[in-house]
């Protein structure tokens, strides 16, 4: 018989640790839906936001808030960068898709190695500490950074449906994310929708490193298995709805949470693959999140 | 003398692997990065057989090499039946799902990897026959694939990879063509992991990691994509390249990363100025010619 306080322990955690994961689903999905690319640089840029707070924090002894914003800020420069210089480049030749895929993979390898160079293969956490403050509820452990983390997500995707649904940018986004031709030809530029794109990806993906480097300690190639993630949910959440990859990506993190029941913990981290071959077999255009349709409708306006 | 014969085993091994490699990603036109698993598996397979059964050498490669090219239909079978795209991102759920499964099982050896494979070849000459032997498969390897691609089957891969609906449209079935390119593809990178477990008597899983990929990939985009020599060029340069950085006695922690810089910077290089590679493919010279 399984203890109701374990188990809501479990889903809990699950939840919480599923913080992380949805922003780094929503800002692969985000860039899927709008620039059309299978962005796999994002784990090179997680690692590269990560290891610029380290930089700036831990080792240049800057105030962790400041750290956080200059490390945005690099993000947005280096995804701006690489927009610019490598897709738009690509998109111009006509490349194949091939030629995009070996291009952002090399890019994410790239600021891999670089960044072991820089700061080595050892195991490092944004804080000196990554144990956090607890409070006992009825039983169960909720951490300062559970509640500061789901806080920070939660916020983060209502300002991003607010910017997708009320903004022109946004619309412009959504626009341009449906027919890129057709955007242009009623004067919307295609270019600056994927500018705004990568923006709030990097932003995305920054918050995200912030909340897993002060829990968990990091090594250049960690971003790699949590971009698999955000993969996965983006197939689940019915590929390129960003927020069907975000409750997709809550529901993986608490399968695999809960997966502790039925299989032993060492092969927990297979949970994933199965999925990725389940989602692939019987998905293959996601799982229609009907009662989230509102969220995920793209607005009629542009 | 003993460094550059070892070398030449090297050479010899990552040609098979990138000419097997360039056969999937560069004529079939099959976007999967999961080569090195492949190559486990013919390792593993290997590796396993001459410890626990002693069987003679050429017949455990081979039997690598088998269980490679089967192991390659659990991962296109169900990947091609949708679109190209689906068959990269499950080629990188496979490759680390299934080093994920070697780690944990203990008649692999687990994380730690799989130690005392048995020395087939005694004596002060044991790197030369192993660098013939890798060498004289390496060059088999290519032969066999140059002579499947420039035949009649040649042309009926490059007509479904250049314009897959109207091969369809002729009755003529593509997904069979893509299962076996990726089957060879595979089965060669099984023999080439058989191979290397007999040379170096001890594999892990973290040497088949998607670092593997990434270099393998290098091999095919600087040789040239789609050339029958460009990943054998490709492959030779990418393994002497790293021996000059070698002289300048930088320390390990550094120097692996290092190597990982210059290969993925040479990637973006030959990307963007030069795509075709070292080596362009030969429709691609013909098409230049006025």
């Amino acid at each position: 018989m399984i203890d109701l306080s374990i188990l809501l322990q479990i889903v809990w955690t699950g939840l919480s640790a599923s913080s992380y994961a949805v922003l780094f689903a929503v800002a692969f999905s985000l860039v899927l839906k709008v620039v059309k690319v299978w962005n796999f640089a994002q784990a090179g840029l997680m690692a590269l936001s990560f290891y610029a707070m380290y930089a700036l924090h831990a080792l240049l002894g800057l105030p962790l808030l400041a750290s956080v914003g200059l490390g945005v800020l690099i993000t947005i420069a280096a995804s701006v960068f690489m927009d610019r210089f490598g897709l738009q480049t690509l998109r111009n030749r006509l490349s194949p898709n091939l030629t995009f895929f070996i291009f952002t993979l090399v890019v994410s390898e790239f600021l891999a190695y670089l960044l072991a160079m820089i700061f080595g293969t050892e195991p490092v956490a944004l804080t000196q500490s990554i144990m956090s403050g607890v409070n006992i509820i009825n039983g169960i452990v909720i951490s300062n950074w559970d509640i500061q983390a789901l806080c920070i997500t939660a916020v983060l995707l209502a300002l991003l449906y607010l910017f997708i649904a009320k903004t022109r940018d946004g619309q412009f986004m959504a626009a341009v994310a449906d027919n890129p031709e057709l955007a242009r030809f009623y004067g919307i530029s295609v270019k600056r929708a994927y500018l705004v794109t990568f923006v709030i990806s990097a932003i995305l993906v920054t918050t995200g490193m912030y909340l897993f480097g002060t829990r968990a300690s990091v090594i250049p190639n960690t971003p790699l298995q949590m971009m698999l993630f955000a993969v996965i949910a983006t197939l689940l959440g019915d590929m390129g709805h960003i927020f069907g990859a975000a409750l997709a990506a809550i529901a993986l993190s608490l399968i695999q949470g809960l997966s502790i029941f039925v299989i032993p913990s060492q092969w927990q981290g297979l949970i994933l693959y199965v999925f990725l071959f389940v989602t692939i077999l019987f998905f293959p255009q996601g799982v229609n999140f009907k009662k989230f349709k509102q969220l995920t409708r793209t607005p009629k306006t542009a | 003398m003993e460094y550059l014969v070892s070398l030449a085993v090297l050479i010899g091994i990552y040609v098979i692997l990138s000419s097997s490699f360039n056969l999937i990603i560069g004529f079939g036109g099959l976007i999967s990065i999961a080569h090195p698993i492949f190559f486990a598996l013919g390792a593993y397979t290997t590796g396993l057989l001459a410890i626990h059964c002693g069987i003679h050498p050429l017949l455990a490669v081979l039997a690598g090499g088998t269980v490679a090219f089967f192991a390659s239909m659990m991962l296109s079978l169900p990947s091609l039946r949708i679109s190209g795209d689906y068959l990269l991102i499950t080629s990188i759920g496979f490759q680390l799902g299934l080093l994920e499964v070697i780690k944990h099982l203990s008649f692999t050896g687990g994380a730690s990897g799989l130690g005392n494979i048995p020395n087939v070849v005694d004596g002060s000459s044991r790197s030369t026959v192993f660098a013939v032997v890798s060498c004289v498969v390496a060059s088999a390897v290519v032969l066999i694939i140059r002579w499947l691609l420039t035949g009649p089957y040649g042309r009926v891969i490059s007509a479904m990879r250049d314009d897959e609906l109207a091969f369809s449209a002729l009755g003529r079935n593509a997904m069979m063509i893509k299962l076996a390119l990726f089957a060879i593809g595979s089965g060669f990178a099984g023999i080439a992991g058989g191979i290397y477990a007999y040379y170096y008597q001890y594999i892990s899983p973290d040497q088949f990691e998607i670092l593997q990929s990434a270099m393998l990939l290098t091999m095919v985009v600087v040789g040239g994509m789609g050339s029958h020599l460009g990943p054998v060029v490709g492959a030779v340069l990418l393994l002497l390249l790293p021996q000059a950085i070698s002289f300048m006695n930088l320390p390990p922690s550094v120097m692996a990363p290092l190597q990982g810089v210059i290969f993925t910077t040479l990637v973006i290089i030959f990307l963007f100025w030069r795509p075709q590679g070292l080596i362009a493919p030969a429709q691609r010279q013909a098409q230049r010619k006025p």
